[in-house]
């Protein structure tokens, strides 16, 4: 078990500056720093104002002594050397011994005075410095390295004195290729051809079965998985209730842009911001789709902007992890422990994300209704562009003649609620406000009245604002918003106050802000729906009414009334809690409400509106930027506490990385940063995360962590070979990348492994043996589907349901169901990949085998060898299906003796000719079960029809749970 | 091949990785070439040793352990401390009065709306036992073992919602994705019984918890310290029994051969990781029958079913208490017992303090008080920590969902002050820590938030909270998180 950690904390360094090399801070001081120093002199605690994180904080910068912490050219008159060669009873020599009872060294404080007397050179953190193409190395000529890649695997192997292993044979390197290329075992006719094919010319053999497992779609649904576990890919929503979640559509967009060989740049720009790319199409905003994937929390009296604040900053966090391997995460309550990352930068960071639309609703909104059939994504794209448009104009001509009237304040003479609800009026310049007073309770109706004078002007114009309860406030933290499910309005006579109300009749309503979640006529409309600030409130908002005609309101009472219906999560009423009204005589109002132009407009949209509808499509949730107008600010969360707000800032990326050259970055700027050229992370990172794929362990082994608390790369130079390679000469293609690793030496060596290999190099970081290892949940349930025969090969669509054992599937919420098609039914046997993942109740084989349940980015899984594994091989439903599948295919598909029938058994599974022990072995076990089932046929009952097929579906089983089977 | 030459074998490369790790050490110092991290040098402090190809082997703690097992009763939903533990005479008196401005102010609610009354305790206190702790007349049974009990009265959490407090509770975390008390426990200490798992969880039936299997996930600690949950009904761990034509003794034949087979596959392939396969399989047979076994509890004495009300065959919180007794009896660290239906806000009969309440307590106080008397009788409580609580407190205002008063009488969620009661090894029995204000609305005289309360845990379980931990994504990851805990010393016995 100890692996883990062994893996974690044991690597392979690059050698030390030998005694004549200079000093490389890099490479030998910078972790002498960190392991000795950083806990007291870092980014959390800067004792004596001292951080060695920071180069101004350490060069010929004095600390509370007084006297430089590093000198350069004078290590004599360096604290940082005095302090470390003080005698160790000296109660001011560093490191102190009870935090570092092992101090320095004397190799170690030579280094030091070496570096200091050097010049001290302050460098990044290797990760942060821009990859270079390196040389390749020349060897001697009887390694004769075949590619890039095995030219610096061998010059390490020839530095330890090893040598690489022959390659692995035919069907054993098949199985291996197909395996990782494509998540499945190759066909005996597959194996056949490419035996044939090995034995004239192995390379060429290689390379054609390379380019045909690349091209088929199975190879985007094996690697799929990988990118799924980094954006937390669910098909539920996570946290109070874990409900489901329709988002499948960005699944198939994940395992298509694989397919497609999408360069990894588009890729990223895509997921990041396709909604701001100009010409968004369907399948851009469909990418957009990874960032919704936070969990929402809809248990009752959850506050959405803490789940909205949480997501925002999980965004965050996956966005540094999945693509910079940086842990950020750290940042959000302090400066970065070790790297150069100071706290405000985490939320100038957090700014970029910090004004989309989504809010932790219960509906996920915004949402994208992506049409069923591809075909039908054009159409509905410029249907939705040609809506968008109408909208904006609709909005805009309404708004310019809003702003173009004259408006004066209505006084009221009375404010009341419904309900518990207290409301107060009060004047303040010129115009009477009305508010909530107390806590309030929800659903309540107000009713506001105004009396006009005898000689007030005919009305053409009411226009409402409604404010934040504490209006500075609200702008950082914002406030419940308010829902306003309908406004009404009348007349009564001031003379006859007893008489008939005359209902007002209005033309139009034009909101303030385009896009709203209802369109804003519906506030006019008995529709229950109406105009809001969902679910929160920062900005003042205000609607206009504008009646069919100037009203006549000279003497007359004026009543108005507001409804607000609205509530979220069973608790939080949303209410209007301020506001005040306005109204104007300007004619322009009604020639404006009764214009052709406007007429037509809103027809037309209507008719639009109803084109898109009857496109059969399916709603995900995607990203969308709210209105400049009332965008979100963001502030320094103090102490990460989302509720304590600290100084205002704006979107920007932390100055150890280059910088973004536009001024006011958006999120579609930052997405462009990270693919950029001289960005040193991303395609380190992402080349890593294949070779781990491949080779079980990646070159940095800590997949989460390029910081400095994350090992070293094993191959410093074939890393940024592969980056380099991977980003200018293959133009980001994941495809090449990927192939030029599997055509390699060092990929297709034998995995095997001599006692004095284990010895030396227990977890293979020298490469001198190919990868093995045990394979995923997921694969290893596909795996068996395809031995069995039972595979199906649909790809695509909505999650599917296998087989789940009785009693797992309890969700908090029923009506969440999980139904099993039947036996014989395709859904029954789909790619593990389609399964519907349900964070509270993860599929158990999957989990069994570590898979990650999806909460948050998941950089890399854990491998455990466990009971339950063996209890789910050997036992569950799926495997006992797949194992009487083999049984059948042994049976009736094989020609031949007991010993063929049972030796191609073997083959299918392992992709090789059993050795004669091993058939021995099988074919005597057949022998033993089929005269105890003979014997005793109660015995076989429910799982076998004859003695021999009984037999048959053990020993099929025996062969499923092979080590050899079990792993690559 | 025997069990004993893969042990062998195990113990015989074990060897060879220790001597190989002293190799890189001493290199580390000169040599070059290679080095161990400096995380392995300051994780090794905490780290367990488990012998290799078994994760759940007995691992040393940082120190002598006074606490073998533990035995954690969870009642979903966090039931009222007001009206079972924490007698409060003062909102008696403030009963149906509103509830002053100042304890709403800049307090956050799940449901309150508006200005609610106080509610005085909807139950009658009596003190008892030799320490004259207040129980409430809900729980007559419990009563009894007073002074068998340790209080901690002022429990904290951050959360006011259920699914991220619950995951506080287990994980210390509010999120879901850590390593549960459970898992870090096995990882830190192993198991006693190498035929069952180190960590079993037990559900009353009804509802699950909201988070699901996130309350005893492993998170980032490798799957086999994960609760394994076990059930009344079916299969009681998940592909315990054969599929139907596999008998055991086909079985064995079957990993007979198998085995040989991958013994084969060590000896071509070198990987170390088959053989621990080879010992998982083994561990998975021996599993088949003992987890049957003890879940089984019809044969036990009549006595014994009357004094907890079980009834064999059932889903209940009764059988769980009697089933915790005997997989502590059987060697297994840590049993979590999860009962539901104690969100007693009134909004519905079944939950609601004069309704539902009644009946909750009804069911839980027999087999909890059984439970108790059982361990001492068999002497178990000497090394056993028996650990109570719900995930918040409630609200000394009663609840006015809607801003509106509700027909029945319920409590809304408080995170300020709850219970937590403790008994058995390592804490001082008839004893009561902290005290929460006068209205028991928040902790007034030494609180202890969640973290404390792990740190506590830990420390009666061997361990020292800032070393018992991993580093993931660029932290040591500990189970009481990255602020500051402490024991709470005043508990320790």
């Amino acid at each position: 078990m100890s692996r883990i950690l062994t893996v974690i904390a044991l690597y392979l360094a690059t050698q030390t500056a030998g005694a004549n090399d200079p000093v490389s801070f890099a490479r030998d001081i910078r972790p002498l720093l960190n392991a000795k120093c950083t806990g007291c002199h870092g980014g959390v605690k800067q004792a004596g104002g001292v951080s060695f994180v920071y180069e101004d904080q350490v060069i010929n910068f004095a600390g509370d002594s007084g006297n430089p912490v590093v000198k350069p050219g004078d290590a004599e008159a360096s604290e940082l050397f005095v302090r470390v060669t003080l005698p160790a009873d000296d109660s001011d020599r560093m490191p102190p011994a009870d935090e570092h009872p092992e101090g320095l060294t004397e190799h170690e404080i030579q280094l030091v005075k070496r570096w200091i007397n050097e010049g001290a050179k302050w460098s990044g953190h290797w990760s942060f410095e821009k990859p270079t193409r390196p040389d390749i190395p020349v060897l001697s000529e009887a390694s004769a390295p075949k590619t890039g890649i095995d030219a610096f695997v061998l010059s390490r192997l020839e530095k330890d004195n090893l040598s690489p292993s022959p390659p692995a044979k035919g069907g054993r390197f098949l199985r291996r290729l197909s395996l990782d290329l494509t998540g499945l075992p190759p066909t005996l006719e597959e194996l056949d051809a490419f035996e044939t094919a090995y034995r004239s010319d192995p390379d060429a053999a290689v390379a054609e079965a390379v380019d045909d497992l690349l091209s088929r779609p199975t190879f985007g649904e094996k690697w799929a998985t990988m990118w799924l576990d980094l954006v937390r890919y669910a098909d539920s929503r996570g946290l109070g209730q874990d409900g489901k979640r329709t988002i499948w559509p960005y699944r198939d967009w994940v395992v298509d842009a694989f397919n497609e060989d999408m360069p990894f740049d588009q890729f990223t720009i895509r997921q990041i911001a396709g909604d701001l790319l100009p010409n968004a199409t369907i399948s851009d905003l469909i990418a957009t789709a990874a960032h919704r994937n936070t969990q929402t929390n809809n248990e009752g009296g959850t506050d959405d902007e803490e789940f909205r604040t949480e997501a925002v900053i999980d965004r965050v966090n996956t966005t540094w992890q999945t693509w910079g391997s940086i842990t950020y995460g750290c940042v959000q309550c302090h400066d970065h422990p070790y790297e150069a990352f100071r706290h405000h930068e985490y939320y100038e960071f957090l700014a970029f994300f910090n004004n989309t639309a989504d809010s932790d609703l219960n509906n996920d909104a915004p949402l994208l209704h992506v049409p069923n059939n591809r075909a039908d994504y054009s159409k509905a794209r410029d249907l939705d562009r040609k809506i968008k448009k109408l909208h904006d104009e609709i909005w805009k001509t309404g708004n310019e003649a809003a702003a173009a009237a004259e408006w004066k304040p209505l006084p009221l003479t009375h404010a009341a609620s419904s309900n518990h609800t207290k409301l107060e009026k009060k004047e303040g310049n010129g115009q009477t406000l009305f508010y909530t007073v107390g806590t309030v309770q929800r659903g309540p109706d107000y009713d506001l009245h105004s009396e006009f004078p005898a000689d007030a002007a005919p009305l053409t114009g009411l226009r409402l604002t409604v404010l934040p309860k504490d209006s500075g406030k609200a702008l950082k933290d914002s406030e419940w918003g308010f829902e306003i499910s309908d406004l009404s309005a009348a007349t009564v006579d001031l003379s006859s106050p007893e008489g008939k109300e005359k209902p007002i009749e209005f033309a139009l309503s034009i909101a303030d802000v385009p896009h709203l979640p209802h369109d804003p006529l519906s506030v006019i409309e008995p529709s229950g729906k109406g105009f809001e600030a969902w679910s929160r409130i920062h900005h003042a908002r205000s609607i206009v009414l504008i009646p069919k005609e100037p009203l006549a309101v000279a003497g007359q009472r004026l009543k108005i009334r507001i409804s607000n219906k609205g509530y979220l999560l069973g608790a939080f009423p949303l209410v209007v809690q301020k506001g005040y009204f306005e109204t104007s005589s300007d004619p322009s109002l009604t020639t404006f409400a009764k214009s052709e132009d406007q007429r037509k407009k809103r027809a037309d949209l209507k008719t639009k509106i109803a084109s898109r509808k009857a496109i059969p499509a399916t709603a995900i949730p995607v990203m969308a930027e709210r209105p400049s107008s009332i965008a979100r600010p963001t502030h320094v969360f103090a102490r990460g506490n989302f509720l304590e707000k600290d100084k205002a800032v704006s979107a920007g990326v932390p100055a150890s990385l280059p910088p973004i050259d536009s001024p006011g970055p958006t999120r579609l700027d930052m997405a462009k940063w990270w693919v950029s050229e001289e960005h040193p992370l991303t395609s380190r990172v992402f080349v890593n995360r294949i070779w781990e794929q491949l080779f079980g362990t990646g070159l940095v082994a800590t997949l989460e962590d390029f910081g400095s608390s994350g090992e070293k790369p094993s191959h410093p130079a074939l890393l940024d070979y592969l980056a380099v390679r991977f980003r200018d000469d293959h133009g980001w293609s994941m495809k090449k990348i990927v192939r030029d690793i599997v055509v390699s030496s060092t990929y297709r060596q034998q995995a095997h492994a001599s006692e004095e290999l284990t010895a030396r190099d227990p977890n293979n970081r020298l490469l001198a043996r190919g990868p093995r290892g045990r394979l995923s949940g997921e694969t290893l349930r596909d795996q068996a589907l395809a031995i069995s025969g039972l595979l199906s090969e649909k790809t695509g669509g909505a999650p599917v349901h296998p087989p789940i054992p009785d009693g797992v599937w309890k969700p908090f919420q029923s009506g969440d169901k999980w139904e099993t098609p039947g036996t014989g039914k395709e859904d029954r046997y789909r790619r593990s990949l389609y399964t519907y993942i349900k964070r509270s109740i993860p599929y158990p084989t999957f989990a069994t085998f570590d898979a990650p349940s999806r909460e948050f980015c998941n950089p890399r899984r854990l491998v455990s060898n466990t009971p339950l594994q063996a209890l789910t091989m050997l036992n569950d439903e799926a495997f006992a299906e797949a194992a009487a599948g083999l049984a059948r295919r042994m049976k009736y598909k094989t020609e031949g003796t007991i010993s063929e029938k049972v030796a191609t058994g073997y083959r299918i599974a392992t992709a090789r000719e059993p050795d004669q022990a091993r058939l021995d072995e099988l074919v005597g076990l057949f022998d033993k079960l089929e005269a105890q089932y003979r014997s005793k046929p109660e015995l076989h009952k429910g799982m076998a029809g004859t003695a021999d097929g009984a037999a048959f579906t053990i020993v099929a089983q025996v062969i499923l749970n092979l080590d050899e089977v079990l792993t690559k | 091949m025997s069990p004993e030459t893969i042990l062998a074998e195990l113990q015989r490369s074990q060897l060879e990785a220790d001597t190989r790790r002293q190799f890189l050490k001493t290199c580390a110092t000169g040599l070059g070439g290679f080095f161990l991290g400096d995380q392995l040098a300051s994780a090794a402090a905490g780290t367990p040793n488990h012998s290799p190809g078994n994760p759940l082997s007995l691992s040393a703690t940082h120190h002598n352990p006074k606490v073998k097992r533990v035995i954690y009763l969870h009642m979903i939903g966090a039931p009222s401390q007001l009206e079972l533990f924490d007698y409060k005479p003062e909102l008696e008196r403030l009963d149906g009065k509103p509830c002053p401005q100042e304890f709403l102010e800049g307090k956050r609610f799940a449901f309150i709306q508006g200005t609610p009354n106080m509610m005085g305790p909807q139950a009658k206190f009596s003190q008892h036992g030799n320490s004259g702790a207040w129980i409430s007349e809900r729980l007559p049974h419990l009563a009894s073992h007073a002074d068998d009990l340790c209080f901690i009265k002022t429990m904290q959490t951050d959360q006011f919602n259920h699914g991220p407090a619950q995951l506080m509770v287990h994980t210390g975390h509010a999120q879901m994705g850590y390593p549960s008390t459970g898992s870090w426990v096995t990882w830190g200490m192993g198991t006693e019984n190498r035929d069952l798992p180190g960590f079993m969880v037990l559900l009353s039936g009804g509802r699950l918890p909201r988070v699901g299997k996130a309350l005893w996930s492993s998170g980032f600690l490798p799957s086999v310290y994960q609760g394994v949950q076990c059930r009344s009904t079916g299969d009681p761990v998940l592909n315990v029994s054969n599929p139907a034509g596999s008998s055991r003794e086909i079985r064995r034949t079957a990993l007979d051969a198998l085995n040989r087979m991958n013994q084969k596959t060590h000896e071509e392939f070198g990987d170390p990781e088959t053989l621990t396969r080879i010992a998982q399989y083994e561990m998975a047979f021996r599993m088949q029958t003992a987890v049957p076994e003890v879940m089984s509890i019809k044969d036990e004495p009549q006595h014994i079913h009357e004094m907890y009300g079980t009834e064999p065959g059932k889903e209940s919180f009764a059988n769980n208490c009697l089933l915790a007794r005997r997989l502590a009896e059987q060697g297994v660290r840590y049993i979590q017992l999860f009962d539901w239906g104690w969100d007693s806000h009134g909004a519905s009969k079944g939950e609601a303090l004069n309704a539902g309440f009644l009946d909750k307590c009804k069911q839980v106080d027999r087999p909890i008080s059984a439970l108790l008397t059982d361990l001492k009788q068999r002497g178990m409580l000497e090394d056993t920590l028996v650990v109570w609580s719900g995930e918040f407190g409630r609200t000394p205002m009663r609840e006015n969902r809607g801003g509106q008063e509700m027909a029945l009488k319920g409590r809304d969620h408080n995170p300020g002050a709850f219970t937590l009661w403790m008994a058995g090894a390592g804490v001082k029995p008839g004893f009561t820590h902290g005290e929460t204000d006068p209205i028991g609305y928040s902790a007034a005289l030494n609180p202890v938030p969640l973290n404390d309360f792990h740190a506590t845990l830990l420390h009666l379980l061997g361990f020292d909270h800032k070393h018992l931990a991993v580093p993931f994504q660029g932290l040591q990851q500990k189970l009481t998180g990255v602020n500051p805990a402490r024991v709470v010393e005043g508990v320790l016995a």
